[in-house]
Parts: C-alpha cells; structure tokens; sequence
C-alpha cells in the first residue's frame, strides 16, 4: 500500500460524509450492546448468598453438606440419608433452600411441595487438612467476603458469604491431641475475621459475620456437650493466644512494622487474662456454639439448620 | 479377593461403592492424604487419566489400593484388596469402571452445586464387569478344574431372548480366546467372593433349579473339553456389520436365538452342533448369574462404552491433522486474541513456553533443579484443560497456580508450636498419665552451617519464656565447640538474668562418645529439674557414610523430642541431598522433625533452599535465621516464603 492510499483513507475518513457518520454512530451504539451480552451470557444474574464450612478434616463437614442436600430428595433415588465421605481436596458447594417464612422448617421437607417461598443459598464445603486451609481463609479477610460461587469453573459470579460454620469433633476433643489443632484452625479463622474488621475502608464498617461452632458427633458416649465444647475452645484459645504473643515473629516482619503486627495477631479484647467468645463481638463477630449430629440417634442437624436460616 | 470398590469425588463424597468385606475408611483417607495432599511417593501427583497399571499401588496395612483419576470431573476410582494377594485383572477392573462410569454419568458429573449422582443402577455394570474379568483373568490357571465346575454351573438362568438390533458381540468380555463364561474360575480366591453373595440359590428361578437338579449336560463329561473349544472359536468372531445393522457375512451362526430357547431348552440345536450347543449359547447370551440375573444388553452396552472409551484415547494420541490454512490461521487469531481475554482452555503447547519461563524462574531462585522441575510439573498437570478467567493471561494464571502449589508444599501437617509441645511434656496434665520431664531437642547438620549460633539462638528464646535450659555439649570432636558454647552460654546468662531465664551447660569434654554425652545430660536434667534440653552436635558431611551411622546410636540414646536440622539458605543443588541423608540417617523410626534455615539474610530473594528441602523430605521448616543476634530468629511464615520466591525482582 503506497503512502498516497493511507493518505486518502485518511482523508476519507476524516471528513463529515454521511457514511462516516453512520459507521461511526453504528459502532457507538453496537459496541456496547455486544460487550454486554458478552458478559450478561458469563455470569448469572443473581448471585446467591453463601455459607462456608469449615473446620478441621474428620469433624464431618462433607457429611453434613451431604446430609442437608439429600434432605429432601426423595429417598429411592439416593443411597441413604447421608454419603460415605473421605477426605476432601477440593471445596465443593451445593445449592440448598430454606423456608423463607418460617426458617425452622426441617431441612428434610421438600419446599416445592409445601409451596413455601424457599430462599436459596449455596452451602460450601472446604477441605480441612491443614495444607489446603489458605485457600479457605483467603476468602474471608477481603471486607466484604466472597467466594466464586460455582468452584469448578473459573469465572463464577462471586457469591458473598453471610456466615461461617465452624465443624468440631466432639468426641475427639475429649482426648489430648485434637483440641489443640482444632483450636488452632479456630484461632486462625477468627483471626481473619477480626483482621477485616480493622481492614474496613471509609466509613462503612464491614458486615458483620456470624460464626457457629458447630460440635458434631454428640451422637457418641464419649462427646463433650456442648457447654464443655465452648468453654475447652476457649480454654484453648487463650493458651494459643498467650503462646502466640510470647513466640518469635514471623519471617518477614521488619523492625519498622514490630507494633503494627504485635497489635494485630491479638485475638480478641485487648488486655483480658481469659478468652472468651464474646470478647468477638467487639468486631462484629457473633460466636454461637450449638451442639448436634450427622448421624446416629443424637440431636440432629436441625438446630444449625435452624441458625443458618436466621442468618442468610 | 476385592475388597472394596469406591468411586468418590475429590470433594470427598463416595458416589458409588461396593464392600465386600468391610475396610476402615482410614485406608482410604490415609491414601488421599499422603498421595492427593501431601504428594508423598516420588510419582505421586494426580496424572489424569493414567490407567491404574501406571500409578504405583498404594500399600497401608495389609491393604493395596489400585486407583486411577478422572482429573477433568475430579473423581478418583480406588480398588482395596488384601496385600497377601495378587490380581492380576485389578488395574483393567479399575481402567474399564472409570471408562463406564465416566462414559455413563458425564453429564450428570459436571452439574454444578450438587453432591448428588443417582448412580445406583451402577451395581448391575460392576457385577458385569468383574465377574467378565475374572473370568478372563481366572481361565488360565484354572483350565483343570473347568470341568468339574462346567458341571454344577450348566444349570443357570434360562437365557432371555437376545435383542437383535443390539446384539453385537463383546469384543472383550468373549472374545475367542477367552474361556465361555460358564466356567467360572476354581481358585478359592473366586469363591470367597461367590460367598459374599447372598445366596446364589435363593434367587434362582423355579425353571433354573430344576435345570440343576437334571444336570446331566453334555458339557460335564471331561473328553468333550477340547472339542467345545475348538468348535466355539468361530462362532465367537467378531461381526461386522454395516449401516443397516446387518451383518455383512454369514458366519454360519444363528443370530436369533428367540426361537431356538422357546422351544425346549437345548435340544433343539443339537442336531447341528452336538456337545457344544448349550456352550455356545450360554456364553453369546452373556447372561451368567451367580444368583443374579443380568441382562444381555448390559454387556453390550458395557462393550460399547469401552470401545468408545479406547476408540477416543486412540484418537486423542493422533495428532489432528490443521485444517487447512484458513482454519489454521483463524485459530491463531482467535488464540491470541484469548490470550488476552481470557477464556482459553489451555493446553499442553500453550503452557510448554510459560512453564519454561517459570521454572527458570524458580531456578535463579535457588531452588534446586529436581524440586522445580517437580514444582512446574504439578502446575502443568493442573492447568492442562483448565479455562482462564476472563482478561487473565497465561502467565498470570501459572503464577496464581504457583502460588498455590507453593503453599501447599510449604504449609506444614501439623501445628509447630514449640512452647506448647515444652508444656505438655514438661507439666503435662493430670488427665494424661505421663510424668514430667525435660523436653530434649538436639541439633544437627553439615559443617559450619550455625548449629551452635541457633542453638544459642532458641536457647535465647526459650529463656526469655522463663525456661530452664541446660545445654549439652555434643561436640566432642571439633576443638574450640566447647569452649565456643561455654562463651554462648555466659552471655545468655548476663543477658536473660534479669528476667528469670536459667540455663548451664552441660560438657564431658573432648574425645567421649557424642551419644553417651547426650543420654547422661538429659539423666541431669531430668535430675536437676530442668525443662529443655539442648543438644549440639558435631558437624558431618552428609555423605560420609562413617560420620552418619553414629546418628542413629545418637538419636536412641539421647531420644530426642525434636531433631532439628540446620541448613543453609546459601547452599544450592545439594542442600536436597543434604536434607534426604539426614533425614533417613536415624534409623528407620525416626526422621527429622524440622528445619532452620541459617543466613536467610545472605541471601536477599534467593530463598529457593526452603523450597529444596521441603521437596526432598515432607518435614517443614521451623525457624529462619535473620541475623547475628540472638533474637534474630523467626518463625518461619509460608506467605512470606512465597512472596519472595514469586517475585520477579
């Protein structure tokens, strides 16, 4: 192409012919009609709320999202009440509904034929071991929580997490070794949340969240009720707590940044000799602990059914 | 025999299983967290789709897992049997149920937010398909006892009236060489699982017992063996059938046998194939039970699942020919022009460059050859078939699934928090019954790399958590380390005076036995009340075999709490043979409980030994050097780790 025939079209293409004109207003008005069909096609339109489930391997995570999902499926169509579960790898989430009317609807009825208004919400499942517990904990710091709502596929809408479930083995708490790992997760998970409290920008303090400890197992003779459950966490808590502040610091901290951090990986009020789980409500974190069971003859899962539906 | 059979997700939700004798489920989880999660065994890793012959067995107490994993829907297809035997036909069980499983409920796989996969008509395909391999696998070492089991086998379910259209031959299950499926397999492997069964004859229809009760087939006499065989052989070709369904040459075989089974049950073929009529049949109609009836479709439509499943793998191998050249050239823009979007599946071409990039990367960041190579392997496993986001390059996305790996390795199992584990050993609590006594934990490592510094360094620590420490001199070897430890501790006297640390060392001089040092100082301690033990030792080149032997007298000896190794930040390749010899040089009950990396500040960025040495051993670092002074000593913090290790300053 000789220099002459850019210079035409450039010629052309700058003076105020109609054509010009109307090529010009076309791509004005397409292009933006396209990138949002573009985009209203990759992601839904409304995103549902979400709770995430947390807790260390073994507590019965998976079981009970198992558990809630097969709720009210017919019972021929699925195995049984609950699905044999392993350790998980990946974080999964399932799609559940709860009676918006009245949220202490059983989770075993089936809205659609009661007619209710059913409010959903998605239930995610994290894996517990402790190499994959980053992945979970990033989704909390942001102010605003969220977590992509379809985990499989990349570029799922974010979905924002209302609340966090907290699984505990009761029965294995009873014996040396689990309350302190269990504690520890804990401690790192309310750390985060007391961490986005302080991360707040502008005004607008971020939402509060409300985290159950939810004891599982108490279907077993050995299980610590949950009372005992509260008060050994705390217990606990406390220990890690007062660990943590006398133990060295982490790689990574400079001496310029010394107060900055000391004052941040202090858990709870400042000053207090014993932890408590109301010491979180200064950061608009709510701490219940309900007692309960996937399986056996014990309490069910009802009560924490009942508490999420408060809470979404 | 079979164990158990499960098909779970990797969200940890079993889809489908069969037991037939029960197995803890922590073999199962055992075997997700060492080859999933932790990566334990040297090839372990989640190669998608490699059949179960390829991934090495997963051995845990008296049991052997056969698995294989579906990467692309996340499932992973295990198989436990008793170590004690061997089946030959597990890996091909495991490879044709993924192919089946896979093959039937893709779609129901991919949906999203649902746990549930209504896969309970699944049993009837596993039965099929175990009881065709064992057969095939079973018929040649049991060709001696067909006989005796032709005879009370003959006498089965009458055969239901084959379906034309779909009666295509099972090119594996009966293919020519294998035995007919009424002979079932003599071992007593084979029937401790007809046990497991719930009563063959309970289920078998009033028609099929009064067969048994009469059976004087033909086929039980021992000298017509042979003749069947060979009389079977061309019946069993494969057919070839063209377009309309037909077949497209007589083989002499009858195809619709409708007519031949309402009339009485076998004689009417006889006339034309005496001896080897009900043989023959019974292996076409593919209906063998074992107090289970199972249809003829069913196999076929097993056979055809698989042949798929192979015809796809074949194709998937073959490099699909370009298109010609506008095809070509419109994949290429279309493929740039995702790279810059986003929403591009990747491939293996297409990360081959980047991963290039990334492991040169890890390279100058002192990470040894071995553990990058590992590092990016992982990450291109994982992000072959994956979708980036959109306006996310590929570049940005190996980072992200780099980060991601790298904290997985790094993060270690378990909680490290030393003051704890001091307590519970030191004061344990009433409920526990064990007696108070001094927490040992002794040092080691290559030469010249900071052992005594760090020690001084914990020991420092420890003081100021108001601890009593003694410290043992373990270095009976190298002039001066006594006396260089006597210096250590006079300053950490003047210095934690004030606030009400103790410490004392503990020394035999030079010349006596490192070990016997070490056991009598934890006896004084224990005698003396105090509560943490440190024990030095002397430095060893990590390839001297002679120098390393005496660490496994040391560690029964002194029986150390915790056995930490130092090791230097600087130290390049070596610093994973290093890590390997020290961890396997204390017998076989024993390995290293940690790392400290000296001279971290040496070293700016370079941080790659960290990464090195968590590769090579599965232990986790503790504690990172920072310094010359004695509190320059930190926890270790994986974030940090990462950060620096990804930063392309």
């Amino acid at each position: 192409m000789s220099l002459q025939t850019i210079k035409e079209l450039l010629e052309a293409s700058l003076t105020p012919s109609p054509t010009v004109i109307i090529l010009g207003l076309a791509f004005c008005l397409v292009a933006p009609i396209l990138l949002h069909f573009l985009y209203s096609t990759a992601t839904p339109y409304t995103t549902l709320p979400s709770v995430l489930l947390l807790g260390p391997p073994g507590a019965g995570k998976t079981a009970l999202t198992t558990l809630f999902e097969r709720g009210p499926q017919d019972p021929s169509t699925v195995s049984g009440p609950i699905a044999k579960t392993h350790t998980s790898q990946v974080p999964s989430s399932i799609e559940l509904s709860i009676n918006s009317d009245d949220p202490a609807t059983s989770y075993k009825t089936n809205l659609d034929e009661e007619g209710a208004t059913a409010k959903k919400f998605l239930l995610v499942d994290t894996p517990g071991h402790p190499k994959l517990r980053a992945q979970s904990l990033v989704h909390l710091s942001s102010a605003e929580p969220t977590i992509k709502s379809s985990l499989v596929s990349d570029g799922g809408a974010k979905s924002k997490i209302k609340a966090v479930v907290f699984m505990v083995d009761a029965a294995a708490l009873a014996d040396g070794d689990a309350l302190p790992a269990t504690a520890e997760y804990l401690y790192d998970v309310l750390l985060t949340l007391q961490k986005r409290f302080h991360s707040r920008n502008g005004s607008r303090a971020p939402a509060s969240m409300p985290v159950l400890v939810a004891a599982n197992k108490l279907d077993l003779f050995t299980a610590l009720p949950a009372a005992l459950v509260k008060s050994s966490l705390e217990a606990e808590l406390g220990r890690i707590r007062a660990a943590r502040s006398k133990g060295l610091l982490d790689s990574g901290v400079g001496q310029d940044d010394l107060a900055a951090g000391e004052e941040g990986d202090w858990l709870g009020g400042d000053g207090s000799e014993k932890f408590s789980f109301a010491q979180m409500m200064e950061f608009d974190v709510d701490v219940d602990v309900i007692g309960g069971s996937v399986t056996g003859d014990g309490p069910g899962a009802e009560k924490w059914w009942k508490w999420i539906g408060e809470r979404v | 025999m079979l164990d158990t059979f499960e098909i779970l997700t990797t969200s940890g939700v079993v889809l489908w299983s069969r037991t037939y004798a029960s197995v803890s489920p922590t073999v199962v989880n055992n075997f997700i967290t060492d080859v999933f999660i932790e990566e334990k065994s040297s090839v372990a890793g989640a190669k998608n789709g490699a059949s179960a012959a390829e991934n090495p067995p997963y051995k845990h107490d008296q049991h052997t897992l056969r698995w294989t994993f579906e990467k692309e829907l996340g499932i992973i297809f295990v198989a436990v049997y008793r170590s004690l035997l061997h089946i030959s036909w597990i890996d091909k069980l495991v490879d044709n149920i993924r192919a089946i499983f896979v093959g039937l409920y893709r779609d129901e796989l991919t949906k999203p937010n649902t746990t549930i996969v209504e896969c309970l008509t699944f049993d009837q395909y596993f039965d099929q398909q175990l009881r065709e391999l064992e057969q095939a696998g079973g018929k040649s070492d049991t060709r001696a006892l067909k006989n005796e089991v032709l005879s009370e086998d003959t006498g089965d379910e009458p055969p239901s009236p084959p379906n034309l259209t779909r009666g295509q031959q099972a090119p594996r299950g009966v293919s020519p060489g294998s035995s007919p499926n009424v002979s079932r397999p003599g071992t007593p492997s084979a029937s401790h699982l007809l046990v497991a069964k719930a009563g063959p004859v309970a289920k078998m229809s009033r028609r099929a017992r009064k067969m048994q009760n009469t059976t004087s087939a033909p086929a039980s006499s021992g000298d017509e063996g042979p003749a069947r065989k060979a009389k079977a052989k061309p019946v069993k070709r494969g057919r070839k059938w063209d377009a309309d369904g037909l077949a497209d040459e007589d083989d002499g075989v009858q195809l619709d046998y409708s007519v031949h089974t309402l009339a009485s049950d076998s004689e009417v073929e006889a006339g034309a194939r005496p001896g080897a009529v009900e043989e023959v049949d019974a292996s076409t109609w593919g209906s063998q039970a074992k107090g289970k009836f199972v249809l003829r479709d069913l196999g076929d439509e097993v056979s055809s699942i698989l042949a798929d499943a192979d015809a796809k793998k074949n194709a998937a191998t073959k490099t699909d020919a370009p298109s010609g050249l506008v095809g070509t050239g419109l994949s290429a823009i279309g493929g740039l022009f995702r790279n810059v979007v986003g929403g591009k599946v990747l491939t293996k071409q297409d990360l081959d460059k980047a991963m290039k990039g990334m492991e040169e990367h890890l390279l100058k960041k002192n990470v040894a050859r071995e553990a990058a190579v590992r590092l990016c392997e992982g990450v291109e496993k994982e992000l072959v078939g994956v979708k980036t986001g959109s306006f996310e390059s590929i570049n940005a996305r190996i980072q992200k699934a780099m980060e991601a790996s790298l904290t997985k390795m790094l993060t270690p199992t378990s909680s490290l928090d030393l003051l704890r584990e001091i307590d519970a050993i030191t004061s344990p609590s009433a409920t526990s019954l064990r007696k108070a006594r001094p927490y040992v934990m002794s040092i080691v490592g290559v030469n010249g790399v900071g052992k005594s510094t760090n020690l001084s360094k914990i020991c420092f620590f420890l003081l100021q958590n108001k601890y009593k420490v003694l410290i043992a001199a373990g270095d009976t070897f190298r002039s001066g380390a006594v006396e260089q430890l006597a210096v250590h501790v006079r300053n950490l006297k003047e210095l934690t005076a004030r606030e009400g640390g103790q410490v004392e060392l503990y020394q035999k001089g030079y010349g006596k036995d490192a070990a016997t040092v070490a056991k009598d100082a934890v006896a004084y301690a224990a005698q003396e009340g105090f509560n943490v033990v440190l024990i030095d030792t002397a430095g060893r080149r990590h390839n001297d075999q002679r120098l390393m032997s005496s660490l496994e007298k040391f560690a029964k000896f002194a029986q150390p709490d915790k056995i930490l190794m130092v090791g230097e930040a600087l130290v390049g390749t070596d610093s994973v043979a290093q890590a390997r010899n020290f961890n396997a040089a204390f017998g076989s009950g024993r390995s290293l409980d940690g790392f400290i990396i000296s001279k971290c500040d040496t070293v700016g960025d370079m941080v790659g030994t960290l990464v090195s040495i968590v590769h090579a051993t599965n232990v986790p670092v503790l504690f990172v050097g920072v310094g010359q002074h004695y509190s320059d000593l930190r926890n270790f913090s994986v974030k940090w780790a990462v950060e620096k290790l990804l930063s392309s300053a």
